[in-house]
């Protein structure tokens, strides 16, 4: 009778079932690590590598390269290879240019380049590979290995440079490393990581193509590399010292805003925006060419530098060091600025 | 069987009732009920003083979805100088609502009579047992989020108002992405969390909902939990970091942080800080020095990574298109009448389901309700809020049987009454 007397239990136990049922699914909700797969929306550029055992990777520095690397021997680690993707698509004749000089070959044509150039399948993709020996007479002669990808109208540089013993050696590695690389342009620019280390080598004098500027006559002949057309090192009695270098690469090398916020950076000054930006650049000519000339201190270091687009490269002119020392250097930049002559037909 | 028989029979079944389920008594009491409705009304009344204070989420969080909160009197009140220092216990949502359901529960079972006069009461108790429940149940399971569409595009996911999550993003495949997402409750717990997902093991070093954070000058030294960086944007901006409690105003911008090695099986692969914009991690793109934070890069093992602490987020098995948005002030004023996005849903196999989302008027999909929540004409962009509840229907099937309880004892009075009536009559 009591039983009879209680239906409505049932419905009271319907309900109930279904309110802990939904409150049980809510309570199996734990919290986990979990995975989605998704359509690709990433802008940025993707650039990976795997490494060779006996490769390693240089620290990240400031720079046009997206990744820099070094063979590790038992005298320690030797050789520079390296990443650098050019946004716009770069001749074969232009890169090699940009070696040539450093090793003694002067400036390369098209009939010249094709002894050094070869083309290679590597997987599933085409490299041009150019391989320029040392032609001065040393102990220990030096190689230059460059290969190039082209994709989606970007140009991927791969340097390498070593003895060409070295080369040699790692010749296989070299092309597992080029095989094992994901090379994917984004919207953004490749962010720039480590210009290749310079190797001591005399400055070469501009070719008769190249622009031709004079040099101030107390400035000495500094560290030249691959990277840099001129290097001189300016010194006064007190120990202060100044690096001063010409520099080209094809395009726009990342743009203004990028460019200064990295020579800020080496100062020590906090990087600007495009606002900010005003308050370092000034606009000057070079050879009758519109050009910018930035300047920035902070409490110990100033750098000037101009720059100027011209035939879709960036010419890089900049002197950088002790602040008081750079001052009283001023003028003789400007100088060597207006000096600078690029012979325009 | 007389009235007075059938009287007597009620009673002897309640007493037996009362015998089988003693410990039921106390718990059906009305004085209880009234009890706890007083409370309830003390509840609201507290929230909504704090609510100036904490702002309705912190309100929500300390009175509605707790056993009990500690209350201040106002200081500004008459006395508040002495009596803001005394904490006063106030019972909390959880305990007054809970309660509440176990009290008419009780008095469901030990005192109501089956009988047709009583059915519309039972009903009535019925439907109100069950609002309270869904309700228990609706805040227990119920998810908030946000989607925010630019016109002419397409969003694939919702995103939590509050929480985050670590999203480690595999994006070498060109044509999709691997995305490992590490939850807020699993980052403070701390510890070493692995995934078979994940090629490295991410181990917390500190985690915490809102922090200042600034730029140190690059001759400092960073100091506390970020001074161990040693990669990605946090060492190369120099970022230092002050913890600081969560901010539930209407207006906070809490900062969430997060500082973790990651490690694989050659061991460490460095000391990583990111931190989350309350607005969306778009906005560190505004600032030259801390953009990477909405994609720190790891390359391993010739992939690579994107890290990021953002909101916490989920994906949909489909796409909201915006296709159109549209809105309308009260004339002279900048009142909004009317917000309305014209939508498209892309499913999968190209099927596609147009939608117009407007105040009062939710696109409802696949168990989830979007609301017409902000728009900015300006900036061509809409933002619903994103309910997922499966509960929703409880509410309204709670006031059907409440209403058909109401209905059914005032026709059984009514139906009586004229009875009685016409037989006095005749």
């Amino acid at each position: 009778m009591i039983r009879s007397s209680l239906i409505p239990t049932k419905t009271h136990f319907f309900c109930g079932t279904i309110s802990i049922l939904v409150s049980l699914s809510s309570c199996s909700d734990e919290p986990t690590v979990k995975k989605s797969v998704i359509a690709s929306e990433y802008t940025g550029p993707v650039v990976t590598w795997v490494l060779p055992e006996n490769w390693g990777e240089n620290p990240a520095l400031a720079g046009p390269m997206a990744g820099s690397f070094h063979v590790k021997t038992k005298e320690g680690p030797q050789g520079r290879i390296g990443i650098m993707p050019f946004r716009e698509s770069v001749s074969s004749l232009e890169v090699a240019n940009m070696f040539a000089r450093e090793i003694g070959y002067g400036l390369l044509d098209e009939e010249r380049l094709a002894a050094f150039l070869e083309k290679k399948s590597l997987g599933d993709r085409e490299f041009e590979l150019i391989r320029l020996e040392e032609q001065r007479t040393t102990e220990a002669p030096k190689t230059v290995l460059l290969a190039l990808h082209r994709k989606d109208s970007q140009t991927w540089l791969f340097p390498f440079i070593a003895q060409s013993k070295l080369i040699e050696d790692e010749l296989e590695n070299f092309c597992f490393f080029l095989e094992s690389t994901v090379l994917r342009a984004g919207q953004e620019p490749v962010k720039a990581l480590a210009p290749p280390a310079s190797p001591p080598s005399s400055s070469a004098p501009p070719t008769p193509s190249a622009p031709e500027w004079s040099i101030p006559t107390h400035w000495a002949p500094g560290q030249a590399s691959s990277m840099r057309l001129a290097s001189y090192k300016v010194s006064d009695e007190e120990g202060n010292e100044l690096d001063f270098s010409v520099t080209t690469f094809p395009g726009d090398v990342g743009g203004l805003l990028a460019n200064v916020n990295r020579w800020l950076g080496q100062i020590g000054l906090e990087s600007t925006d495009e606002v900010g930006l005003k308050q370092y650049v000034s606009s000057i000519t070079i050879d009758g060419m519109a050009a910018q000339l930035v300047e920035a201190s902070s409490t110990d270091k100033t750098f000037y530098a101009a720059i100027l687009k011209r035939n879709n490269s960036s010419w890089f002119f900049k002197l950088t060091g002790g602040k008081n020392l750079a001052l009283k250097e001023k003028e003789n930049f400007s100088e060597f600025l207006d000096s600078v002559c690029f012979h325009k037909p | 069987m007389s009235t007075e028989s059938k009287t007597k029979k009620g009673q002897s079944t309640l007493a037996k009732r009362k015998a089988l389920f003693p410990w039921l008594v106390p718990l059906a009491s009305l004085r209880l009920t009234l009890t706890l409705l007083s409370l309830s009304m003390v509840l609201i009344f507290i929230a909504t003083l704090e609510q100036v204070e904490i702002g309705i989420r912190g309100a929500q969080a300390k009175y509605f979805e707790s056993l009990f909160g500690i209350w201040h009197y106002p200081i500004q009140f008459w006395g508040g100088e002495y009596l803001n220092s005394i904490p006063i216990p106030i019972p909390g949502g959880w305990l007054l609502g809970g309660l509440l359901i176990m009290n008419l529960t009780a008095a469901y079972l030990i005192r109501f009579q089956w009988t047709m006069k009583k059915f519309g009461i039972q009903l009535i108790h019925l439907g109100i047992i069950m609002l309270l429940g869904g309700q228990l149940v609706t805040q227990a399971i119920q998810e908030e989020s946000r989607m925010q569409i630019n016109k002419g595009e397409s969003s694939n996911y919702i995103e939590r108002f509050h929480g985050v999550e670590l999203a480690l993003i595999d994006v070498t495949d060109p044509k999709q992405e691997t995305v490992v997402s590490i939850p807020q409750e699993l980052l403070e717990e701390g510890g070493s969390i692995s995934s078979e997902d994940l090629p490295f093991r991410v181990s917390v070093k500190s985690f915490g909902s809102n922090c200042d954070f600034n730029l140190v000058g690059s001759k400092d030294k960073r100091v506390g939990v970020s001074k161990e960086v040693d990669q990605g944007v946090g060492f190369s901006a120099n970022l230092s970091i002050k913890p600081k409690s969560e901010d539930y105003s209407s207006e906070a911008m809490n900062f969430g942080y997060l500082v973790f090695e990651l490690t694989d099986a050659t061991g460490s692969l460095g000391t990583w800080l990111t931190l989350s914009h309350p607005a969306g991690n778009h906005w560190w793109k505004e600032s030259p020095k801390l953009a990477g934070l909405a994609f720190q890069p790891i390359r391993h093992k010739g992939k690579l990574w994107g890290l990021t602490l953002r909101s916490k987020r989920e994906y949909l098995p489909y796409s909201i298109e915006l296709l159109g948005i549209e809105n309308e002030f009260y004339q002279g004023t900048e009142t909004p009448f009317n917000f309305e996005s014209d939508v498209l849903i892309n499913m999968d196999g190209n099927e596609g389901r147009r939608a117009l989302v407007y105040m009062n008027t939710p696109l409802r999909h696949e168990g989830k309700t979007f609301y017409q929540y902000q728009m900015n004409k300006a900036a061509d962009y809409t933002v619903f809020q994103v309910i997922r509840n499966p509960s929703w229907l409880v509410p309204y099937i709670s006031c059907i049987v409440v209403s058909i309880g109401l209905l059914w004892q005032f026709g059984f009075h009514l139906v009586r009454f004229l009875r009685k009536n016409s037989l006095q009559k005749a």
